[in-house]
């Protein structure tokens, strides 16, 4: 394997390139402009030019550049994903931010620099690359999360959130450490034939440490303790973010560095991702039934839905790849809707976070309220929506690899699901409401919002051309 | 392509009536109503080819479609009509444009939402009654929900929160079983076949060992006998009809209840030919045990609404006897059953509707000497009330005695026990009559009678009752070819003769 | 077998040094025991033959990170608050959870065989830094240039969050 960067390699990072030169460029704004749209339109270009390359950028199976980043169709769907996830929130953001006050524009430099960590995640083949793309992208939402400084639950969260995804970097560090110990690489491949041959107990060891310190940024039970807090304190379109971008990221890693192994029914890998699943589906679902705010409902929620999605970890074959992709899809349409909601019903001084915000919201304001009827359905998987298609998916990945068990857990949370997405509708379409609009939806909110439900609809009334676009990527990448 | 604009129209009214709204109060009502109207034409059409056509002869589909809608997964959209379909989509209509009517001056805010709504169920309905495709049926059948939910946690009555949650909790889980079922039978076809679809008629002819035979069936089998409802999964229906608005029990009673009955006739006795007789027996027993549950029920009610919806429960189960006691007598009564279930129940809910909107009670403790105010509508109660309890003349009558008929053929013993629910019924029907409508006012003041509107609706009803129960061949007509090309496999060979592969001979004399 | 003794030496001080540093109370007295514990570490380093890591160890760690450190302790007059109780009611289990954590390393090591190390991490001795050179600028260019852009986070991120509040 050629170990310098040859021109064709270069081409291949095309998407990283524009991504750092769009912070620069940002950043290089800011000190000669301070002007929040001035700057929100820079960060728009960024992403659109970082999305638009991905057209010119030569996707192979086997572009590796060096042994660190494969730049093969797999990271290509979710580069563009995570773009596309980026590009909504940053509309979002702004719509939230023009209303706060102080300094705004260095929020988009942290969430361009964020995104390009993501998108090194979603390309990694080797340890260094998986290490420093989880950096990125956590030292950066250190900083988003705790944006809001003047209010004293974003500094919380901010907090809460350095503290335990320092702690998760200590895990996957250590947990590195033992897998080179015992197989004298850090290429994921090599790693992956390794672990399929004769693990040894330093091997094991290690990627159990990995699990866990992944686990934290995946937000799966047992390692969700962070996750409601940080999803409540965190300004609402940055909750957008980690739940979007930086999950969809990390799985992406997940299903290239797991997805490799040879995970083998009756495995201890294939038993430990099977407790996490169902735990996580069961806590999610449960203890989301019990919160009475909405973005702590949320963050539930987004607990049990990453446990549905490590079903497709476990399936095995062709559908794997698509079912994720396809579900990630959904999810990051679905999540960032949500959130667009609640980023546009949020005030000067607090985030629309409880449910008395939204009581009545039909009568207030009709349309804001379909979306987030669609939206809210789509989690809980209703036809016509993109969740359903995302989660017949799944249960089809799963019953075509005789999962039964996680299959029918699933299927038992949709239906426990259902009360408090119910519950939140409700609270929607009743009669007792506080009266009148109180004031307009900014229109880069609503044009986001826009835009997200009709990807919504469109991936669950007609996903045939989709669903046919990620079968060819896919089936490049196996 | 027909099939196709009956459900579109629906559809586009609703949404159509939804944008109308804003403005006015009464443009969603017309436009609603002018959608239904456009497809009981098309409706119409399509009836008198069935009549005209040999295509009733043959058995086959009286039109069908067929696109492409995500071939990656094999589902398409395949609708396609036969006598079953045709005389439920007709009942469809029917109460849809009733409820409409009978919600005029009932429903005085958020007319756009609830006409949108009304017409949404309506157009999931029609798909239910419509599809061949299994994933295009389940889409259907979640796409009743939700609106209906709304329709009960909207414009329902007192309780109406715990009630529109308890039926979405039921009704979903139920679903939740059949997708997992659709699913199973998917991947079964495709490894024994290499094709994955999700077609009907390619379904068919699945080979399935027998335990998972049983256990695929189950799960259509939970999800439709929720619907029906069968007793024990019946404590969703009598909160929800309760407290859903009149249009929104009329549907639920009228026509709802069917896509249940309707789910087991298309789908589980022609996907599980071998194994739906195994469990036919219990089924049969958990028929008998609703008819004479819900007729008791209904007798201990003191609220007018919930006693009708105990009703519901009581002849439901008459239709689930006649689907399990398998043989084409007692198919056809079920037939019937639906469509003089939907007619008398509806009405009945109706009838409920308008004392309630007069009296602002349900509650029949209240209640006495409504005939002499009101005697045109009390008139109405008790031809209801007399179809309910299945007097000869009325729809009911027809229906239930085929299905006893059928039931007699199979096994006495459960036909006798089944008739002792005939006179529960009349027992619970004059009841009924005699608490509201008669005997002592226990209430002040004066009460309106039918005003022209709603005397248009109640004729309506009466003649449609009428004309089933004593016309009732043209309805048996159409629905015969599908119920004698279904092919039993008795449990018993004393019955129909099956082993010849031929259509069972048992026809209606 | 100097070997060993030297190793034996810097280990033992390196144990001690960490102890007395997380029970000290006064947090000068904490850092200047977390200085004596980074040489040690960089004299690990050298016995490794990876003398540019032992250089860097000193650098960053101790010329650089250390004194930030005591620059803060003493900026913030931390000093005062060295009366107060370092340690809670909750030692003994911490203390307890990391014996068990240590038992379990202890037992994996002892367990395992390293077949990875087959004669190749160990760097020759003098040749380290060129090598090093080497791999960071062709095989691990693109982490290389990655790991420029945390530092920019991070600055940004403390820029952000440490500059005073504008008024509107």
């Amino acid at each position: 394997m050629n170990t310098a960067i040859s021109i064709s390699g270069l081409k291949a990072l095309l998407p990283f390139l524009i991504m750092t030169a769009a912070a620069m460029v940002v950043m290089l704004g800011i000190a000669f402009r301070r002007d929040h749209r001035f700057t929100v339109l820079l960060t728009l270009a960024g992403l659109a030019l970082g999305g638009g390359s991905l057209v010119f950028t030569p996707f192979a199976p086997d572009r590796y550049v060096t042994t660190l980043v494969l730049v093969d169709a797999f990271a290509g769907y979710y580069l563009a994903l995570l773009f596309a996830a980026a590009f909504a929130v940053v509309c979002l953001s702004y719509s939230y931010l023009e209303i706060q006050g102080g300094h705004r524009e260095e929020y988009y430099l942290l969430v361009l620099l964020a995104v390009l960590g993501a998108a090194v995640l979603a390309a990694a083949t080797h340890f260094a690359s998986f290490f420093l793309g989880i950096e990125i992208l956590s030292v950066s939402l250190y900083g988003l999360t705790a944006y809001q400084r003047h209010r004293d639950q974003s500094v919380e969260a901010g907090v809460k959130y350095l503290i335990l995804a320092a702690v998760s970097s200590a895990f996957i560090l250590f947990g590195m450490a033992l897998v080179y110990a015992e197989v004298g690489s850090m290429e994921f491949a090599r790693i992956a034939i390794r672990a399929g041959a004769a693990g040894g107990a330093l091997l094991g060891t290690g990627l159990v440490l990995i699990i866990v310190g992944l686990g934290f940024k995946l937000a799966v039970v047992p390692f969700h303790l962070w996750t409601p807090d940080v999803y409540e304190g965190a300004p609402a379109p940055v909750t957008a973010f980690i739940a979007t971008v930086s999950k969809g990221a990390v799985f992406a890693l997940v299903l290239r560095f797991f997805g490799n192994m040879d995970i083998r029914v009756g495995g201890a890998l294939f038993l430990i991702f099977t407790i996490i699943a169902v735990a996580s589906m069961f806590f999610g679902n449960l203890l989301a039934l019990m919160q009475q705010n909405v973005k702590r409902v949320l963050a539930y929620s987004s607990i049990s839905h990453i446990g549905y999605l490590l079903v497709t970890l476990l399936a095995a074959g062709p559908l794997r790849l698509n079912a994720s992709a396809f579900y990630l899809a959904a999810y990051f349409v679905t999540t960032l809707g949500v959130f667009g909601v609640v980023t546009v019903l949020s005030t000067r001084d607090r985030d629309a976070d409880k449910l008395d915000d939204y009581r009545g919201l039909a009568w207030r304001r009709p349309w804001l309220a379909g979306v987030f009827t669609a939206m809210l359905l789509s989690l809980a998987g209703i036809p016509l929506t993109a969740g359903f298609i995302a989660k017949f998916y799944l249960v089809a990945a799963g019953i075509g690899s005789a999962l039964w068990l996680l299959v029918i857990v699933l299927i038992v949370n949709s239906a426990i699901g259902l009360f408090y997405y119910l519950r939140i509708i409700g609270a929607v379409y009743s009669m007792d409401g506080p009266p009148g609009p109180s004031m307009p939806i900014s229109l880069s909110g609503s044009a986001a919002l826009g835009g997200l439900t009709l990807a919504l609809l469109w991936l669950g009334i007609y996903p045939g051309p989709f669903l046919a676009l990620i079968g060819s990527l896919m089936q490049t990448a196996h | 392509m027909i099939l196709a604009w009956l459900i579109i129209i629906p559809l586009a009214g609703g949404v159509a009536a939804w944008a109308a709204g804003r403005k006015d109060g009464h443009w969603p009502r017309r436009l609603s109503l002018a959608a239904l109207l456009i497809d009981a034409v098309l409706f119409v059409v399509i009836w008198r080819d069935a009549a005209t056509e040999p295509a009733l002869a043959r058995g086959t589909w009286l039109a069908e479609l067929h696109l492409n809608w995500i071939p990656q997964f094999g589902i398409g959209i395949h609708l396609a009509m036969d006598g079953l379909s045709l005389v439920l989509v007709g009942l469809t209509l029917f109460l849809g444009m009733l409820s409409i009517l009978c919600s005029w001056t009932e429903i005085r805010d958020r007319i756009g939402f609830f006409h949108a709504n009304v017409m949404a169920i309506l157009a999931g309905i029609l798909g239910v009654f419509l599809s061949l495709d299994l994933f295009l049926f389940y889409f259907f059948w979640e796409l009743m929900l939700v609106p209906m939910y709304f329709l009960i946690a909207i414009w329902g009555h007192e309780n109406r929160q715990y009630a529109s949650l308890k039926f979405f909790i039921f009704t979903q889980a139920g679903g939740l079983f059949m997708l997992l079922s659709i699913l199973a039978l998917y991947f079964i076809h495709h490894a024994g076949t290499g094709v994955y679809t999700f077609d009907y008629s390619l379904l068919l002819g699945t080979p399935l060992a027998p335990m998972t035979s049983l256990l695929v069936m189950l799960g259509f089998l939970i999800s439709f006998v929720v619907k029906l409802p069968m007793v024990p999964f019946h404590p969703w229906l009598p909160d929800a009809h309760t407290e859903a608005p009149t249009a929104g029990s009329v549907i639920l009673a009228g026509l709802l209840l069917k896509t249940g009955a309707y789910g087991i006739i298309r789908f589980v006795l022609p996907l599980f030919p071998l194994t739906a007789p195994v469990i036919a027996p219990a089924m049969q027993a958990f028929a008998v045990i609703g008819i004479l549950y819900g007729a008791l029920l209904s007798f201990a009610q003191t609220d007018l609404k919930r006693l009708v919806a105990y009703t519901s429960v009581s002849h439901m189960g008459f239709v689930l006897l006649g689907i399990f006691a398998m043989n084409t007598t007692s198919l056809q009564g079920a037939v019937m059953q639906m469509l003089a279930h939907g007619v008398s129940t509806g009405a009945l809910f109706i009838l409920v509707g308008l004392v309630q909107e007069r009296m602002h009670t349900r509650d029949m403790e209240r209640m006495g000497g409504l005939w002499s105010a009101v005697p045109r509508l009390s008139g109405m109660a008790l031809v209801f009330g007399l179809a309910a309890l299945g007097l000869p003349g009325f729809g009911n009558f027809v229906a239930e005695f085929l299905v006893l008929l059928g039931t007699y053929r199979m096994s006495p013993a459960t036909a006798a026990i089944a008739a002792a629910g005939l006179v529960l019924s009349a027992v619970y029907a004059l009841w009924m009559v005699q608490r509201a409508f008669q005997g002592n006012r226990r209430w002040s003041g004066s009460l309106p009678d039918l005003s022209l509107r709603e005397t248009g609706i109640m004729a309506l009803l009466v003649i449609a009752i009428f004309w089933l129960g004593l016309y009732p061949g043209r309805v048996l007509d159409i629905t015969r070819p599908l119920v004698s090309t279904m092919q039993f496999i008795p449990p018993s060979a004393n019955q129909l003769d099956a082993r010849t592969g031929g259509p069972a001979h048992d026809r209606m004399p | 077998m100097i070997h060993q003794i030297i190793f034996l030496y810097f280990a033992t001080v390196i144990l001690v040094s960490a102890l007395l540093m997380i029970t000290r109370r006064n947090p000068i007295h904490s850092v200047l025991f977390m200085l004596l514990l980074f040489f040690h570490i960089a004299g690990l380093f050298v016995l490794l033959n990876a003398e540019f890591l032992a250089a860097v160890q000193l650098i960053v760690y101790a010329g650089a990170i250390l004194i930030l450190y005591l620059f803060v302790v003493m900026l913030l007059n931390v000093d005062q608050e060295r009366q107060s109780v370092r340690a809670n009611r909750f030692w003994p289990w911490v203390a307890a959870f990391g014996v068990l954590i240590a038992g379990e390393i202890l037992l994996l090591i002892s367990r395992s065989t390293f077949p990875g190390d087959a004669g190749k991490t160990m760097a020759t001795p003098g040749a380290g830094v060129m090598e090093l050179g080497q791999a960071l600028y062709t095989q691990y260019l693109v982490p290389f240039e990655i790991a420029s852009v945390i530092l920019l986070v991070g600055l940004i991120g403390a820029v952000m969050l440490a500059k005073k509040a504008v008024k509107e």
